[in-house]
């Protein structure tokens, strides 16, 4: 019993990732009705500009300093791909069906993962300075490490300022407009063109900043975001596609089935998390906060 | 193209007859004359190299621990062989593949190799799913492949103890495979840690996790009754957060945590275990953990158990005793500027015991051996390298001695290190399953 507050706090770290990465997933796809499947892609990128950064162009100055320039670069050079990737092949899909979707951004994925390999070469990068440096506090008798509770804070502090930005300002409520009726925010004269990019923009940024927030604890090596992919995905699913709440609420779902699943139930620690998604499809087959 | 086909039995008769006559031959002659006489046209040692192909991972996550170090050793060792004039007299022509993009595609690459590109031998894997899928290709297509550093301990074993050997007429495996490990694991538990009461498990969920742990509950069970199994994790391969992991660990009360997990997970593992304090509480046995403290560096905890995959350490055996160990870590330290993780030990195996197996079958056979005929040669092959003698059995699987220890900070290092002298050297005949059993009847088999 006494490690249940530790699980719930590790249940809360997960949940933290999972969040991160379904915000640009979920806006990407309320705003603009694409399944990005490059998402993962672009989560690679923001891993990879925050590995070599953080561990090799940096190494040696103030921990965090590199790591607030770790965490920018990869929010700007994953947006800026993001951005790069949507004026080149996703806009002219706009008007296609869900399988040209899938087929481009699937093939925008596997061209992401080519260009991280021509770069950095197939080799993991390590850059666990911020995390090692640290250190660990003690919570509720358990050695708990201080970049764990940074990395949680940061992303809900992002979960929060997102939700700000789209509830309380005039440019969130024009996305959100779009996302409810394309046609009619369009004839209300809403640059549709230049939202979409910028919501494809600001998605991919998010992704690069989930992938370099989990750079100091890991390292960043091909593939890395195929999982956090799935995840997200399972989220924007449960949750309710284009939903904040749903996100979160997803996501908490998702961290803490898992959590709790390896403590309890560890020999189906994948299978558990699919299994709540069924149950929660099964009796509500739009996501908890989806409209129907 | 050799597209002649042979089975065990009409193998086994050959390997007979010709292993009578290869050994005969240095006494009578009257064997090697008729050999000699029957294919006197093929026997002249070809001016050409000797074509090699090398696979491992280059890419993806099993490139930086496994593939990259074991092709940098293949490309040290063939510039040795080619500098001290080359095999037989025969330059190597080495040629290096990825073994990334699956199965199917290997089996693909392995098939073009050995028909299109006729190459004399294919040194390669690291993964077990593809040793599978190729060393049936050997006898299929007539083509020599020794498997270098794939584990899985079934590759070279039947479905029913006893059985007969070997396998695959042409196909080998140069490394021990992981039972060595595991079972050398529960015996330094049993030695130093004999009234350790609970252990708990923490193996990548596929095929070498599961059969990592299955191995050593075994062992450890049979050597050990008392010991309580109180917890076994499956994290995904990749995973990036052990923290459910960890704090499950650490609730469980286990002493001693066996984990098999290699590359990036086990640099990500410890490093968010040492965060989580799960040293200051239990003790990790790491079946191939030779190299994370220098991967992982200072930071990596003392007094861990950690295993070498046989006797692979670059302290081991002491340089001063064997000059062949202090050659090697010298030249791939300074090629690479790391010490040789044990793939790089296993790489050494793989080319060397190519070399040593057509160099004794020239000398039998006055000419240039057939690839049978090198096999032959291979099958119970004992030859020096960098970790000791290392022996081929006539199951075609390399048996070895195994080293473990306990990691240390010393200040010649900056990272712990196992000191050989306060380590544990378990000989080969007390962790290598014995020829024709399997693994799991062989433990099975032991007095509790």
């Amino acid at each position: 019993m006494e490690y249940v507050l530790i699980y719930i706090l590790n249940g809360l770290y997960f949940t933290s990732f999972v969040f991160l990465t379904s915000l640009g997933l979920n806006i990407i796809l309320g705003v603009m009705g694409i399944l990005n499947l490059a998402h993962g892609a672009l989560y690679a990128i923001g891993a990879f500009v925050a590995a070599w950064l953080i561990g090799s162009m940096f190494a040696g100055m103030s921990v965090l300093l590199i790591l607030a320039g770790g965490l920018v670069a990869a929010i700007g050079i994953a947006g800026a791909c993001g951005l790069l990737m949507e004026i080149s092949f996703i806009r002219p899909m706009y008007n296609r069906t869900l399988e040209y979707q899938l087929l481009i951004t699937f093939g925008a994925m596997l061209a992401v993962e080519g260009l991280i390999k021509m770069i950095w070469g197939g080799q993991s990068y390590y850059a666990s300075a911020p995390f090692v440096s640290m250190g660990s506090i003690e919570i509720v008798g358990s050695v708990y490490p201080v970049y764990f509770i940074f990395a949680m804070v940061l992303s809900f502090a992002t979960g929060f300022g997102l939700w700000l930005l789209l509830s309380k300002t005039r440019l969130g409520i024009m996305l959100r407009a779009i996302s409810m009726d394309r046609e009619m925010a369009q004839a209300m004269g809403i640059r549709i063109k230049w939202f979409n990019t910028l919501a494809f923009a600001l998605g991919a940024g998010l992704a690069g900043l989930a992938g370099a927030l989990i750079i100091p604890t890991t390292p960043a090596t091909l593939g890395i975001g195929m999982d956090p992919l799935i995840r997200a995905f399972i989220v924007v699913v449960i949750g309710g596609l284009g939903s904040l709440r749903g996100a979160l609420l997803g996501s908490l779902i998702v961290g803490e089935t898992r959590s709790f699943g390896v403590a309890y139930f560890p020999e189906i620690e994948l299978p558990l998390l699919f299994l709540v998604a069924v149950v929660i499809l099964v009796v509500k087959p739009e996501g908890l906060f989806g409209s129907k | 193209m050799d597209e002649k086909r042979f089975n065990r039995r009409s193998l086994l008769k050959q390997m007979g007859l010709a292993g009578a006559g290869l050994t005969a031959s240095g006494l009578a002659g009257a064997t090697y004359k008729v050999r000699k006489a029957t294919a006197a046209e093929n026997r002249s040692i070809p001016k050409t190299p000797l074509k090699v192909a090398v696979v491992s991972f280059l890419s993806g996550p099993a490139s930086g621990p496994f593939g990259i170090p074991g092709n940098n050793s293949f490309k040290i060792c063939a510039e040795e062989i080619n500098k001290q004039g080359g095999i037989a007299g025969r330059k190597i022509e080495m040629k290096s593949y990825d073994e990334a993009g699956g199965t199917d595609s290997q089996v693909k690459l392995a098939r073009k190799l050995i028909m299109d590109d006729k190459v004399d031998i294919i040194l390669g894997y690291i993964s077990s799913a593809d040793c599978k899928a190729i060393l049936p290709l050997s006898d299929e297509l007539g083509g020599l492949i020794f498997a270098y550093d794939c584990g899985t301990h079934v590759l070279m074993e039947k479905e029913k103890s006893p059985y007969d050997v070997p396998k695959y007429g042409l196909g080998f495996r140069t490394a021990a495979h992981l039972a060595i490990d595991n079972i050398a694991l529960a015996r330094y538990i049993q030695k130093h840690y004999p009234d350790v009461k609970k252990v708990a498990g923490i193996n990548q969920d596929y095929a070498w996790g599961r059969d990592s742990w299955m191995i050593f509950e075994r062992a450890i069970k049979k050597l050990l009754p008392h010991v309580e199994v109180v917890k076994t994790l499956w994290p995904q391969i990749y995973t990036k957060d052990y923290t459910a992991h960890i704090s499950s660990l650490l609730s469980s009360g286990a002493e001693i945590v066996h984990s098999s997990m290699w590359g990036g997970d086990t640099v990500t593992f410890t490093k968010q275990a040492i965060g989580m304090g799960l040293f200051k509480k239990a003790r990790m046995a790491m079946s191939r953990g030779e190299p994370y403290p220098q991967e992982v560096g200072e930071d990596f905890p003392e007094n861990q158990i950690i295993c070498c995959a046989g006797t692979h350490y670059f302290l081991y055996p002491p340089q001063d005793k064997w000059p062949l160990n202090k050659k090697f870590v010298a030249d791939y330290h300074k090629a690479y500027g790391k010490y040789p993780p044990y793939p790089a030990y296993h790489a050494y195996q793989a080319i060397y015991a190519y070399k040593h197996a057509v160099e004794k079958a020239v000398s039998l056979v006055g000419g240039w051996p057939t690839k049978k005929e090198i096999a032959m040669a291979a099958s119970g092959l004992s030859f020096e390298t960098p970790s000791g003698i290392l022996t081929i059995g006539k199951d075609h699987n390399a048996r070895e001695d195994v080293l473990v220890g306990e990691t240390k900070k010393v200040k010649s290092f900056d990272f712990p290190i196992l000191e050989p002298e306060n380590s544990s050297i378990f000989p080969a005949h007390e962790v290598n399953t014995p020829v024709g059993l399997r693994t799991v009847d062989w433990i099975d088999s032991w007095e509790a």
